[in-house]
């Protein structure tokens, strides 16, 4: 279709003279999606951008071009990462990247991303190492962003002031453990947030790591009981969450429980696992509560055209078109050497909070930037932000057994 | 400590109950059956799609989920694996693809998340400090029943015996008139309904997803191996020990190595005592 | 066995073709996943000589690769050891792994020893993950330095690595090699009776295998520039065994067809969206069920039966 209405053009167009200038503004902006389709983050990922295209297309599309989106599936294996990337960039000569999920997969894909000369705006993984490349070798990485979400090592700062904040300043709890899945994220983070702690006056009397695959925690519950702790922060992304959940609340384990838990950010978490998962704190960067003006239309145009509710990529994912095409129109042109400076420039309010870019190309986090909402599963699987302060629109419960042994000790 | 003579049952109980299904299958009809984690997933999301999207009641799903999948089992022995039977490895090569056909179906029907099935029992005991759940509880108690069922039911009936007789002697056996190819159907619908069975009652409390009938399988196998293949009584001990080593190390070392014991308790004892622990049948 | 001339022309017309891809498609991500088709058929090509032949199965053939990529990875990165340093490396640190798990395993027969070797590849995955300070953890060790800085000449490399491995491997399998190792498959006692040295061709066997599927590793590894624990995985195994089925095995060259057809296939199912991997997996099967023997091999041997 979209041939013959170019044969016609030219050759009207040809008639009139300026042929040539009218072909140029024909060439769609291709969109390459990166993404493990197999997986919520990515299927989510796909769908708001194929959403967002829709809706920049809506209103006339960028610099007077449409958006087109193409998409591979990236799944968790870095071999197959690698061989979508040459796809997108060297078959179907994307203009842009975006995606992303597992960062060993991102890892592998950033030099073959980076030979292509395209632009990748990642907004699934996590780990700083991603970044790290953009400050050591700018020429060649330049190409890489990190969009969405806070690297971990930031996450462990805000989680730090949660604790310190939160648990410590309203709760009165001076003794936590801490139990992560064995992954380079929680290893990297769990230093930094123990020093930060202990120096604010709270015990860490066990750090335990388990190893991603494990499926029965009773045992390890068992020893942070032994502990005498007074609450348990977790930090899970792989991990079988939803297990530990269903057997924390089995257990009526006498601790309350929160923290990193990717997968019980889904917002069909609670359901999931038969709204076992009353109590949990978990860090989220988006829940339906307007964050940012830009929330809700985001969340309900969402919810309306798919059915269901977006998991942490989505909002990412539609932030980072956001940005790139501003970008592109700041620079008036799509080409990479022209486009990056401008992204450099971002500061861009978007569905999570605004977006600014620090000198390795990662996001900056934080309050007035992006920041992490510490949100608890409450009665019904309603969802509470409890903090920040300033964000907070509720008070953090007790899981019930646990107030309600206490009410019995009263 | 309690807990850990408690929470080291239950972990036995249902590696018990996935060795010994494939045990029965490999001293009987000589079978390495890759399918079996397969066996034990599809149980468990039969008993999901019965309860949460056909909205039976648990008891009655959780039979069916059962039955069907022992079902399932045979028409697998009956239809792929029987007319292959003539080279080993191309029963290992199709028992493979059923497991990864398994895998992708789940990830298309029911998306990678993991799924919940409800629980039989939902009162949770506290004694002497230690929290366990009933479901838990249940799965041990249920271990100890369909094992000592299967054992009755191998020694002491002359299904069983035929069981026996053809896998000491296939030819042997069929001179006696037991029909080889219909027993290996039956102990392969043996196998898999036990592994749906411990499917149904660990979904609670683990986890359903696509991916899940491949660590339980690898820990099958190693149990099989550690406790001799062919030897149910074998199974057994290997899956008390394994799954009292795995408690154990989560809590005196790290639960970072609990998943890696049972690959070294494998290869200790191929390397020191191949036959295994119990195991009638030389691994040379 | 001798050289029959039909094969011959049938492997340069192969090599031929290969190598002219790069002339007749400017598509890197073609030359990408050809480079990868030929690493899987030099891991297939060396798994059938050991296993294809010997018929002891090796459930943990990433075993060896793993062993090849992660030296290179861990040279090249913290040494800043070039890669064609570490393409021995890597392959002697394979072969002293299979020595290690060689000895003790290959008395065992059948079942046992494929599961020693699964055993020993996924202790090695977890251990990567264990000691994440050193190797990166799940992460890996990423930012490796590729062989060449130009992507055809990373192909061309590989193509010429495939081509030296089938030839090497394939005149190892038609000798008097071969005719021991084949034999000792039939009957082991039978052999040790006759006076031959079992033990010393079947370590050798898996020594060999090793080495050339350790410099696969390493060729991986400076593809992707980059290793995660994957490379250890029980699937990787698999994805092998399965190619050397497909291919036929036992006949070398059969595996390396059937590796780049089935590294190439999930590539060329794309377009399926969601469905890819299972329509890979129905595939599979039924290449399973109809065609035991495989499939190159016997196809060959038909197709060039008919014009001897």
């Amino acid at each position: 279709m979209r041939r013959s209405l170019s044969v016609c053009a030219i050759a009207a167009l040809g008639l009139l003279g300026g042929a040539s200038l009218a072909l140029a503004e024909e060439k769609p902006i291709v969109i390459g999606a990166d993404s493990p389709i197999q997986v919520q983050v990515g299927r989510d990922t796909v769908d708001t951008l194929q959403m967002a295209i829709d809706e920049i297309n809506a209103k006339g599309g960028v610099l007077g071009r449409k958006l087109t989106l193409a998409v591979a599936d990236e799944t968790l294996d870095p071999q197959q990462g690698v061989a979508a990337i040459k796809k997108l960039t060297g078959e179907e000569h994307v203009d842009v990247l975006i995606g992303g999920y597992s960062s060993g997969v991102t890892l592998a894909e950033e030099p073959h991303i980076a030979d292509a000369k395209t632009i990748y705006l990642g907004v699934g993984s996590a780990s700083p190492t991603i970044t790290d490349f953009v400050g050591k070798n700018y020429k060649r990485f330049k190409y890489i962003f990190r969009v969405s979400p806070p690297n971990s090592t930031h996450q462990g700062e805000l989680i730090e002031d949660f604790v310190i904040g939160k648990l410590k300043g309203e709760f009165g709890y001076n003794t936590i453990a801490i139990v992560g899945e064995n992954a380079v994220w929680v290893q990297g983070l769990v230093p930094v947030l123990k020093a930060g702690v202990e120096k604010a006056g709270v015990k860490v009397p066990m750090v335990e790591l388990f190893d991603p695959d494990m499926s029965d925690f009773s045992p390890l519950l068992s020893k942070v009981k032994d502990t005498g702790a007074q609450y348990l922060l977790i930090l899970v992304s792989h991990a079988n969450s939803d297990v530990l959940v269903k057997q924390w609340y089995d257990a009526k384990f006498p601790i309350p429980m929160g923290g990193i838990d990717v997968k019980g950010q889904d917002p069909d978490f609670f359901e999931r696992i038969g709204g076992k998962a009353i109590g949990e704190v978990v860090t989220n960067g988006i829940i339906p509560a307007p964050i940012t003006p830009k929330t809700m239309p985001f969340w309900n145009a969402f919810t309306e055209r798919y059915h269901r509710s977006p998991v942490y990529t989505a909002p990412g994912a539609y932030d980072a078109l956001q940005v790139y095409v501003q970008a592109v129109e700041r620079a008036k042109s799509t080409d990479p050497e022209k486009v990056i400076p401008e992204l450099e420039k971002t500061n861009y309010v978007g569905t999570q909070g605004t977006y600014v870019f620090d000198k390795h190309h990662d996001i900056e986090s934080g309050p007035g930037k992006i920041n992490t909402l510490f949100v608890q599963w409450q009665e019904g699987g309603k969802r509470v932000v409890v903090w920040p302060k300033d964000v907070a629109n509720g008070k953090m419960i007790l899981p019930p057994w646990i107030s309600q042994r206490a009410e019995v000790i009263k | 400590m309690f807990n850990i003579l408690v929470y080291g049952a239950v972990t036995s109980a249902v590696y018990a109950m996935l060795a010994v299904g494939f045990t029965l299958i490999f001293g009987v009809a000589r079978i390495l059956n890759l399918s079996h984690g397969a066996f034990y997933g599809l149980g468990a999301y039969a008993a999901y799609v019965l309860t949460a999207k056909l909205h039976w009641p648990l008891l009655p799903a959780a039979v069916f989920s059962v039955l069907f999948v022992a079902a399932f089992g045979a028409l697998v022995e009956r239809f792929l694996v029987r007319p292959l039977r003539a080279s080993a490895l191309a029963v290992l090569m199709i028992t493979l693809a059923v497991a990864l056909l398994f895998e992708q179906g789940m990830f298309i029907l029911f998306g990678s998340e993991a799924r919940n099935v409800p629980a039989f029992s939902t009162a949770t005991w506290t004694y002497s400090g230690l929290d366990i759940s009933g479901q838990r509880l249940l799965t041990l108690a249920a271990g100890f029943v369909v094992l000592g069922v299967l054992y009755i039911f191998i020694q002491r009936t002359r299904l069983g015996s035929a069981i026996l007789a053809i896998s000491q002697d296939p030819e042997g056996a069929q001179y006696m008139g037991i029909p080889a190819n219909r027993m290996y159907s039956l102990v392969m619908a043996l196998s898999a309904g036990i592994a749906a069975t411990a499917g149904v009652l660990t979904a609670p409390f683990l986890t359903v997803q696509p991916t899940m009938d491949l660590l339980p399988m690898v820990k099958a196998f190693a149990i099989v191996i550690v406790g001799g293949l062919g030897s149910i009584p074998g199974s057994i001990l290997a899956a008390l020990l394994l799954g009292y080593s795995e408690t154990i190390v989560a809590y005196t070392i790290s639960p970072a190595w609990t998943e890696i014991v049972s690959l070294i308790a494998v290869l200790l004892t191929l390397i020191l005592r191949p036959a295994g622990l119990l195991g009638t049948r030389a691994a040379f | 066995m001798r050289w029959a001339g039909k094969d011959a022309l049938g492997a340069a017309g192969v090599l031929a073709l290969l190598a002219l891809i790069p002339a007749v498609t400017h598509s890197d991500y073609l030359i990408g996943i050809l480079t990868v088709s030929l690493i899987f058929g030099i891991w297939a090509a060396s798994w059938d000589f050991m296993s294809g032949l010997t018929g002891r199965e090796n459930f943990g053939h990433a075993l060896f690769i793993g062993a090849g990529a992660y030296t290179a990875a861990l040279l090249n990165s913290k040494l800043d050891l070039s890669p064609w340093w570490c393409l021995p490396a890597g392959a002697l640190t394979a072969v002293g792994f299979s020595l290690i798990i060689g000895f003790p395993t290959l008395r065992l027969r059948g079942p046992y020893f494929a599961l020693a070797m699964l055993a020993a590849a996924t202790i090695m995955q977890r251990l990567m993950r264990i000691f994440w300070e050193f190797t990166g953890g799940e992460e890996g060790i990423p930012g490796l330095d590729p062989l060449f800085e130009s992507h055809v000449g990373t192909y061309y490399f590989c193509l010429f690595a495939l081509t030296v491995t089938t030839a090497v491997l394939l005149a190892l399998a038609r000798s008097s090699w071969g005719t021991i190792l084949r034999a000792i498959r039939g009957d082991e006692a039978a052999c040790q009776a006759a006076g031959i040295n079992v033990t010393f061709y079947k370590i050798a066997a898996l020594m060999i295998s090793a080495a050339f599927a350790g410099a696969g590793g390493v060729l991986y590894a400076h593809y992707q520039e980059a290793v995660t624990p994957d490379v250890f995985a029980v699937a990787l195994s698999i994805t092998i065994i399965i190619m050397v089925y497909v291919g036929g095995m036992g006949s070398i060259y059969g595996p390396v067809a059937g590796g780049i057809i089935l590294a190439l296939l999930p590539e060329l199912l794309r377009g399926l969206g969601e469905y890819r991997l299972w329509v890979y997996s129905v595939i599979l099967m039924l290449i399973l069920f109809f065609a035991p023997g495989g499939l190159v091999a016997p196809l060959w041997r038909r197709l060039t039966a008919v014009a001897r």
